[in-house]
């Protein structure tokens, strides 16, 4: 017996396409599979059963009548609650979108449809993308499937969660400040930022508009790769101004090897204090890798990234308050009944609505906007985003990607870190990419000796060079299963022998 | 209250206006592709973009910028290639997204002006010595313009249960988002104008070179073309500024010149009884002729600006910018001047038709037919035919021919003009099978001419005793005699002459 978790991407979907398995089979063991597991790791927020064996159905009628199936077909996909699907709620975790169903579809979603892809379901998120635990969805928590007591990070913790625990092949997430490599990171996978523009943001509710970027959560890099090119698939989406023609080209150089290619290392970074034991050794393990796959290792530098989560938390709150402010309670959403007058209608749906950490962005947010105020903080985050761009020219003209942490530690504990700031704090090594817009992947290299927790590397790459950044990803891949350290494709043990059966 | 004139003896009024303009040339929204309509039922052109919902986002419309930058071009402005959209935040359910898409410190047009020729009979109201004026009492100011912005406009809102569609009292309000991001643009005057009237002339204008544009209908019944007025007064011969007051709801010329007029006067009263004006925003009620207070202005809102992130800074090329530019037709006061000069129109014929693009477009199709009957086309268009909807050029040559050629009199000539409106027949067809074409022919009517004198001799006898008045009665005569076909001219002139005059 096959299970689906022992499946690729790509396997699925050559497999339903040869007629191995039905996609509507694949449908029921990536249903059963979440029967079994998602009790206990929580990654949805939402199981859209009906839509997935609608969808498979429709998939296996096509291939009954000789249709050209999708590069996707049956592959059992999930996506971010940030995301709309019709048939669907699109709740971002948050009671002022509970129950709110999706009126129309995203054009990243209908793209993964496109390609043949079954839609499993919504995942579990920091409530509007505000966080880096998935602790701040106002549902229920998500746990990180290597660990039960530990955070799967976020915010796209549900999709990264669902894909460690073998109950999808791919999830999609949204990384505004690293939401898709951390929570990558923290559970093993693999997730790719791709740069901004490359993959339409319409029908994603914004967070930070500037910042926003959707992605792919695989447990290769070739299943990434191939989430890339549906996404891309159809070029520039005339319904986002800032999205860009891209080819769907992300498999065709994928295991071209990568000798006399250039990582960048900053040895600042590298050896920064806040940086754990376990980390150090992923990422000494991962540049020996790449060494061993032909890459030359060159010392780069990015001065300006100390001031990179200064920026940060000046634009991403100002962009949130604004993007925040359509939830009224008026049109959709949360409303709070018997309210006498408008004014107290809005107030109270929206201090009811919605949930701590999103209050606080916004309430950050609206002053930093404020009149008094703009020309002291949003006015310099915005100079200060211009010069870590040009640090990122200056090094990308050095080398073809850089090898940094994704975050300075593996998953934490639940309740661990409670302090704002210091989770801001834990987004050093992501945030700075969102500011510049170039592409990052996160790759797992590993496990902690310590504790057995994932370790992962982050390659960062120069813009719309996303497809040439997934090939040196490969390289470490390919450096790292060579060295025993962490095979692709895996499931968290755990869960990896618990339904899903084929 | 003093009377106006009286009050701009002592003051000066200082109005700025602030012009909103929807494109409704146009056959999308600002940001989505909804339908613009003023007639359609209550929410029914919406879609995720204009209602504001959850992960839409706005793309620009190309042909609004085309609109607005030939605006820029028709009132003298400088076109900024560089500019961007900003956020304007207010909570209001008119806004779906609770921000406005507008524009910054930049806009697509900035530093314009048109001039405006202020005719004798309304320099009126201009008493003071700054401008030059002709011996007639007509004078030209220049106007600047500070800029004409892209924006959004909002919903419509309607208030059930209060007096008069207003908020308050209102029971509920409802709200009809068909409306709701319309391409508008905004053109702020810097505070030259000085009298209701220019205020006035300035809109009209306006309108007009926006109509000649094809860019808007520019109703101001209908909402397609708003005003709002800044004025502020001060003594004649000084130079500072006032406080000034903000009026709304100027939705007609007339609105517009008496609710400045009004303001003015009540602020000299305010003034010259030792008060205070406060900064406040009033609403012209035209039924008692007053303006009210809506709201006081004690401190700036914050509108928390910062440019919009969803929509990429704009660079136009000059390819764009060169293309807008000819599309720009010959504007109004241009055309004025070469009916004036080149076709040798009167004052008022050039004025009636350079005003009104599709009287201009029928006007300069029939004289490219019949270029020698310029004046007598115009004479048509503005005196025989004024209210023809859908008069072609031809059928205005036609009628043109045959009035020079005494074919048929003015009176006729608004009959035919009414009966060829909106078909496809010639004048002159429908001249003869009506029988109505007037003879000229001398010797036909001469004969008609001697029965009558012979007929008529007591009329004949009072016209030799001095009563000329009777030669309309033998006229009329002649006229019954000829069946109506006779032109009335040449009857008139044989009788004179048989009468031996």
């Amino acid at each position: 017996m096959t299970r689906l978790d022992q499946l690729s991407a790509a396997q699925i979907a050559s497999g339903v396409a040869a007629g191995a398995f039905s996609a509507t089979e694949v449908a029921r063991a990536s249903l059963d599979a979440i029967e079994a597991r998602d009790a206990e790791v929580q990654a949805f927020l939402q199981v859209s059963a009906d839509l997935a064996l609608k969808t498979a159905t429709a998939t296996d009628e096509l291939r009954a009548h000789g249709a050209k199936l999708g590069p996707l077909a049956g592959v059992p996909v999930a996506f971010k609650d940030n995301m709309n699907l019709q048939g669907t709620r699109t709740t971002c975790a948050s009671r002022m979108l509970e129950g709110y169903e999706s009126p129309y579809t995203a054009t990243c979603v209908q793209r993964m449809l496109a390609a043949g892809a079954t839609p499993i379901g919504k995942t579990n998120m920091d409530e509007f993308a505000f966080g880096s635990s998935t602790e701040s969805s106002a549902f229920h928590p998500t746990r990180n499937p290597w660990d039960a007591a530990r955070v799967p990070g976020g915010s796209s913790g549900g999709s990264a969660a669902a894909v460690a625990a073998g109950e999808v092949s791919i999830a999609l997430g949204s990384d505004t400040g690293g939401s898709i490599r951390q929570p990558a990171s923290f559970c093993g996978v693999v997730g790719l930022k791709p740069t901004y523009g490359a993959v339409s943001r319409y029908g994603v509710v914004a967070f930070g508009s500037s910042l926003d970027q959707v992605g792919p959560l695989g447990r290769s890099v070739t299943d990434v790769a191939i989430a890339m090119n549906a996404l891309v698939t159809g070029g520039r989406d005339p319904l986002d101004s800032t999205s860009q023609d891209v080819p769907a080209s992300f498999s065709a150089h994928l295991e071209d090897p990568v000798e006399g290619m250039r990582v960048g290392v900053i040895p600042a970074l590298m050896e920064h204090e806040s940086i754990a034991p376990d980390v150090r050794k992923g990422l000494a393990d991962a540049r020996a890798a790449l060494e061993e796959q032909g890459a030359q290792i060159t010392e780069v530098e990015l001065s300006h990234m100390a001031s990179a989560i200064a920026a940060y938390y000046v634009i991403g709150p100002s962009e949130a308050f604004s993007n925040l402010a359509r939830f009224d309670g008026v049109r959709f959403g949360y409303q709070e009944p018997g309210s006498a007058t408008l004014a107290e209608q809005t107030a109270l749906s929206r201090a009811h609505g919605f949930g701590a950490e999103a209050k606080r962005r916004q309430l950050l947010g609206a002053y930093l906007l404020s009149s008094g105020v703009y020309h002291e903080y949003y006015y310099p985050a915005q100079q200060v985003r211009t010069l870590i761009t040009e640090d990122y020219r200056h090094a990308f003209a050095r080398c073809d990607a850089i090898l940094l942490p994704v975050a300075p530690t593996t998953a934490w504990h639940f309740g661990e870190v409670n302090d704002p700031t210091q989770m801001y704090a834990s987004d050093l090594f992501t945030i700075s990419l969102n500011i510049a817009g170039n592409a990052g992947v996160s790759v797992p290299v590993g496990s902690s000796p310590a504790s057995g927790m994932p370790l992962s590397a982050q390659l960062q790459g120069p813009a719309f060079q996303d497809a040439n950044l997934l090939r040196m990803a490969r390289a470490l891949e390919r450096g790292i299963a060579k060295k025993g350290l962490h095979m692709p494709d895996t499931v968290a043990p755990a869960f990896a022998d618990r339904g899903g059966e084929l | 209250m003093k009377k106006l004139p009286d009050v701009l003896r002592d003051w000066e009024a200082v109005i700025g206006l602030e012009i909103h303009t929807e494109l409704t040339a146009l056959e999308t929204k600002m940001f989505c592709d909804c339908r613009l309509s003023h007639t359609a039922p209550p929410n029914t052109n919406v879609c995720p973009v204009c209602l504001g919902l959850p992960g839409a986002l706005p793309v620009p419309n190309e042909k609004a910028i085309e609109c607005i930058v030939m605006a820029g071009i028709a009132t003298n402005c400088e076109i900024m290639e560089r500019s961007l959209f900003y956020r304007k935040h207010y909570f209001y359910p008119d806004m779906s997204k609770n921000y406005q898409t507008t524009q910054g410190p930049v806009a697509f047009c900035m530093h314009g002006h048109l001039d405006l020729e202020v005719p004798a009979q309304e320099a009126r109201e201009r008493p003071d010595f700054s401008v030059r004026k002709a011996p007639d009492g007509s004078y030209a100011v220049p106007i600047r313009i500070m800029r004409i912005h892209m924006e959004e406009d909002a919903a419509k809102m309607v208030h059930v249960g209060g007096g008069e569609g207003r908020i308050g009292g209102a029971r509920e309000s409802l709200i009809d988002y068909n409306r709701c991001g319309t391409p508008l643009i905004e053109l702020v005057t810097e505070p030259d104008l000085r009298t209701p009237e220019e205020a006035r002339l300035f809109m009209e204008k306006l309108r007009q070179t926006f109509l000649a544009l094809g860019i808007s209908d520019c109703s101001l019944e209908n909402g397609s073309m708003r005003c709002d007025g800044n004025v502020s007064i001060r003594r004649r011969g000084t130079a500072g500024v006032g406080t000034k007051t903000e009026m709304k709801n100027l939705n007609s010329f007339k609105s517009l010149h008496d609710a400045l007029a009004y303001e003015i006067c009540r602020q000299a009263e305010v003034l010259e009884g030792g008060g205070d004006v406060r900064q406040e925003t009033r609403h012209w009620e035209p039924s008692g002729r007053r303006t009210v207070v809506m709201r006081v202005k004690e401190t700036a809102d914050d509108y928390r600006m910062y440019p919009d992130p969803d929509l990429a800074p704009f660079d136009l090329s000059d390819e764009f910018i060169g293309r807008c530019r000819s599309r720009v037709p010959e504007l109004p006061d241009a055309k004025r001047s070469r009916y004036l000069t080149e076709l040798g129109l009167s004052r008022h014929d050039a004025d009636q038709i350079a005003c009104n693009p599709m009287a201009a477009r029928v006007f300069e199709e029939a004289v490219a037919i019949a270029r020698e009957m310029a004046p007598l086309i115009a004479n048509v268009m503005v005196n025989i035919a004024p209210t023809a909807k859908a008069i072609t050029s031809r059928q205005v040559a036609s009628l043109a021919r045959l009035l020079a050629t005494d074919a048929l009199t003015f009176a006729q000539a608004r009959e035919v003009a009414e009966m060829v409106d909106g078909t496809d027949e010639d004048p002159e067809t429908v001249v003869d099978a009506y029988n109505m074409r007037q003879s000229t022919d001398i010797d036909t009517l001469a004969p008609i001419v001697d029965d009558v004198l012979a007929t008529c001799v007591s009329q004949v006898r009072q016209y030799e005793n001095g009563n000329k008045k009777v030669i309309g009665y033998l006229v009329g005569q002649c006229m019954k005699a000829a069946r109506g076909n006779g032109n009335p001219k040449l009857f008139n002139q044989l009788l004179l002459e048989k009468l031996g005059v």
